[in-house]
């Protein structure tokens, strides 16, 4: 390792420290340190949002955050949404509503709607398009996406 | 028959928390990773290349050139054998992988691919395709070796001593006559561009060499021909190559017939440990693309709008190698034809190689290229003739039944219904949204979809009444392994939950052609069907032996049979057989030219089709069109699962928005100048109409169980051209051109308003 460096974080609720390396990126860390391979990268370059998980309730692209810096955050990936077996709403409405097709999106959809509800529990349609525009989906054509977040508000 | 009600797809509950395994997320023990050098130039013969640096760095395992596979059988191809498994002397196009690293981490292989020094010798290229027709153009290739009957039925004709490598054509009527006697000739050239599959997984392929077996996890959509090409290239039996087919993020084609399995394999081979490959976005790009076309076509029309003769002529630009180009150039001059009576026809295509991403097939290969085309030119000459558009559809459509063209199967929709259904419907959206501002454009669509009745599924009917479904019909998001399982417990009349369809792997799954042309759900469903018969026919025998039960009078019902007045638990069937409480029923269903007293060996299997009609606004200022409203209408024959088939109709329309509206992979003195994700554009979510209505007709008219017919691509087909219908109704700004990027829409309302 050429610059290891300590970074203590939450994740999914556990507290969590590692020793990385500092060019290291955080959608590394959670795949192949932590084992989270719920989390996808396809892009690379901040544009698709497969990567989107939320640091302190905020959707980041993990793809080109670096790992050193969610030192102290609190980071929650797709696995941490299901509380006790059950889903969260958001991943109930894209079930119930069948807004996903070959589900490498899906992950980053589902995060980056959560974090939207939470800041707008009653997001406009305007407002979810305008959100939701950094996370591709090249399967469903948006329809049934858009449909099931709707469904929320 | 069809709801929303059924049971949650239960692939959805591993998708929406995670936990599918896509082939990305597959850590294989001991695995190393790759990487792919790729070629910097056009065209070049390798003079030299020194990996003496990149093998000197800690970590790196292996590196493999085109030195390495001089002892295998190195070229391959679905079609022509053009193609080798790395650049052994000579590169073609920007982006070919030249030499591949494995190391311990991708980090370290990445960076040992800086550390390999290529020394070229520039070769003159050609990226346009006219350009590549052109006397003394630059060669492509010295010589071209079709292969027949390999992956699809036939054989690609070649030209030699040129660019071509198909040549396609079709004659009926007498057409020049027709010309002649026709009030008005119309004749216009219609671009298409290359596109990018972008399916959201990037290819990944895992390889690994035991003892004398293969096994590879492959992004692939038709396992059994990997398995096929890898037996060639690496001189082993099908029976020792094992594929695995993992959920796969998307398809659409570029993952079709074989891609960078091969690639994959020869590291393995060489390493002789398992490597794991895992292209970037932009690696994808240089992988496979959409072929461009320029499509000219010429109709000639009596004034009172009855069409007499057309001829088409497609010229494709199909990249580096032929890869199953020469399928979609037949298929873009078939699929030009449109739902019209066209007793003069006459049809051409050619597709050239030229030094560009190998084209491929992508989602209705070859028709969206055709009816941008020929519907474009349907509403220009309506026009003309000062017809409306639908009406001058309407006199010339053909009615169920009616040849499309003399040797291919009659057309087994009513077209006009479709159309009628879309106005309709967008007539009743706008009247509920108050708007009258936005302009129409309609267009049909209609496809052959290359089917091959080649198909199996193995059954396996578990003594406690569980089902195990094994086919090769591969999951990329369609939705394939939920219906599977619908039409197994139809078929076996067992509650859904009793059935599990597994992982396709071709050790335990029987031969199928493919995942792709519309074809999973209704071929497999075909053969469920037979294999439920051979499930049925066995249980009877046994129930014969065991209970003297009459077999012709034994059916399926929940967890057991019934034959007259008696129920019998599949447990005390086969406990009382076999002696012990334990086994399994077996059942095997075939598909084949032969099946169905022969009725499925036509082509096409049945005609896929969809008509669309949009509504659009454009912003004057900045000529950016916005879809308000779309309408698309299919006869699916049945619906198996709604959500599903809707969903299909969606993705498949806005992926059209795509290549209608922004995507077009650009070349510059032989280099991809947009092929990152970055500079290149496919559409978002902002992009999605205000109303979308997708209407399925249930006409139970297809080959399937139910009535169904296959699904999935047509309503790609009337996208393009609709859209640019309606620009030039309400602007009256013709584009032959896509994408319709705002410049050009611009540009074309200026020049209208100027003139
Ligand atoms: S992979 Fe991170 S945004 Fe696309
Ligand atoms: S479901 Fe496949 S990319 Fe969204």
């Amino acid at each position: 390792m050429l610059d290891p460096q300590t970074v203590s974080f939450t994740l999914n609720g556990t507290p969590t420290e590692l020793t990385i390396d500092a060019s290291e990126l955080l959608v590394d860390v959670l795949r192949d340190r932590c084992r989270l391979k719920g989390t996808k990268r396809s892009c690379d370059v901040e544009v698709c949002g497969a990567c989107t998980v939320l640091a302190d309730g905020l959707p980041v692209s993990s793809c080109t955050t670096l790992a050193v810096d969610i030192d102290g955050k609190s980071i929650t990936t797709i696995e941490g949404l299901a509380k006790d077996g059950k889903l969260s709403r958001v991943q109930q409405a894209f079930v119930d509503h069948a807004a996903m097709q070959c589900g490498f999106c899906t992950s980053g959809m589902v995060l980056a709607t959560t974090a939207l509800l939470e800041q707008k529990p009653s997001a406009s349609e305007e407002e979810i398009r305008h959100f939701l525009r950094g996370n591709i989906c090249r399967c469903t054509g948006y329809i049934k996406i858009l449909e099931a977040v709707k469904s929320l508000v | 028959m069809s709801d929303r009600l059924s049971p949650p797809n239960p692939d959805h509950l591993e998708k929406v928390t995670g936990r599918t395994q896509f082939i990305t997320d597959i850590e294989v023990p001991g695995m190393l990773h790759g990487k792919v050098l790729r070629s910097t130039v056009p065209h070049a013969m390798i003079k030299s290349i020194d990996v003496s640096a990149a093998l000197a760095i800690p970590g790196v395992v292996a590196v493999l050139t085109g030195a390495d596979i001089v002892g295998l059988n190195h070229h391959w191809g679905p079609s022509l054998k053009d193609r080798p498994l790395i650049a052994i002397d000579r590169v073609r196009y920007v982006g070919e992988p030249v030499a591949m690293v494995a190391a311990e981490n991708e980090r370290i292989a990445e960076e040992a691919l800086d550390a390999i020094v290529v020394d070229y010798e520039l070769l003159p290229f050609v990226t346009e395709a006219a350009e590549a027709l052109e006397p003394g153009a630059p060669l492509v290739h010295g010589n071209h070796e079709a292969i027949k009957d390999f992956y699809f039925k036939g054989e690609a004709k070649p030209v030699a001593g040129t660019n071509i490598f198909q040549r396609y054509a079709y004659e009926q009527g007498d057409v020049e006559k027709a010309f002649a006697e026709s009030d008005r000739c119309f004749e216009s050239k219609y671009e298409f561009p290359m596109v990018f599959h972008y399916a959201m997984e990037p290819h990944c392929v895992i390889a690994s060499f035991h003892g004398d077996s293969l096994t590879l996890w492959s992004c692939g959509q038709s396992p059994t021909a990997v398995q096929k090409v890898l037996s060639r290239v690496f001189d082993m039996p099908l029976a020792r190559i094992r594929i695995i087919s993992p959920h796969i993020g998307g398809g659409f084609g570029g993952k079709a017939s074989v891609k960078i399995d091969p690639l994959v394999a020869a590291l393995a081979w060489k390493l002789r440990r398992p490597v794991r490959v895992c292209l970037s976005i932009s690696e994808s790009m240089l992988t496979a693309r959409r072929l461009s076309a320029t499509v000219h076509v010429r109709t000639g029309v009596r004034n009172d709008g009855t069409i007499l003769a057309k001829s088409v002529r497609v010229l494709m630009n199909g990249g580096a190698y032929a890869d199953t180009g020469p399928a979609v150039a037949v298929k873009a001059a078939n699929r030009a034809i449109g739902p019209y009576r066209i007793p003069n026809l006459s049809l051409e295509s050619v597709a050239v190689y030229t030094n560009t991403v190998p084209g491929a097939a992508f989602r209705s290969i070859g028709g969206p290229q055709a009816v941008w085309a020929t519907e474009s030119q349907m509403d220009e000459i309506a026009e003309a003739l000062g017809l409306n558009p639908a009406e001058f559809r309407n006199r010339n459509l053909l009615r169920r039944g009616e040849h499309v063209r003399a040797d291919l199967r009659p057309i087994d929709v009513e077209m006009g219904e479709a159309m009628d259904i879309a106005a309709q419907e967008m007539s009743r959206i706008k009247a509920l949204d108050g708007d009258n501002i936005t302009y129409d454009g309609t267009a049909l669509g209609i496809s052959d979809p290359g089917i091959m009745p080649v198909a199996s599924v193995v059954m396996r009917l578990k003594i406690d009444g569980s089902v195990a479904v094994i086919s090769n019909s591969v999951e990329i998001g369609q939705g394939v392994r939920g219906v599977l399982r619908k039409l197994a417990s139809e078929q076996l009349n067992q509650p859904i939950e009793a059935i599990e369809v597994l992982t396709p792997d071709t050790a335990i799954a029987p031969y199928d052609w493919g995942t792709g042309a519309s074809r999973s759900s209704l071929m497999m469903g075909l053969a469920i069907e037979d294999a439920a018969r051979d499930i049925l026919s066995q249980v009877a025998e046994i129930a014969e032996l065991v209970f003297s039960a009459d077999p012709a009078a034994v059916r399926f019902c929940e967890g057991g049979i019934i034959f007259g007045n008696e129920k019998k638990t599949f447990s005390e069937l086969l406990h009382t057989y076999y002696g012990i409480d334990s086994g399994e029923i077996v059942g095997v269903g075939r598909v084949t030219p032969y099946s169905n007293g022969g009725r499925l060996a036509q082509a096409p299997l049945f005609w896929e089709t969809a008509a669309g009609q949009c509504a659009i606004a454009v912003d004057e200022e900045t000529g950016e069109i916005k879809v308000r409203h779309y309408v698309s209408v299919a006869d699916v024959g049945r619906v198996v699962n709604r959500a599903a088939a809707e969903g299909q109709d969606e993705g498949a329309s806005m992926m059209a928005f795509g290549h209608t509206l922004s995507e077009e992979l650009v070349y510059q003195d032989g280099q991809p100048i947009n092929a990152t994700m970055i500079d290149y554009h496919v559409p978002t979510i902002d992009k999605a109409p205000e109303n979308f209505v997708t209407v399925l007709i249930e006409s139970g008219t297809g080959p399937g169980p139910g009535g169904m017919r296959g699904m999935g691509e047509g309503a790609i087909l009337p996208v393009a051209p609709a859209i640019a219908n309606a620009l030039a109704a309400g602007y009256g700004a013709r584009i032959r051109e896509l994408p319709l990027t705002p410049e050009r829409v611009w540009r074309a309302i200026r020049e209208k308003r100027g003139s």
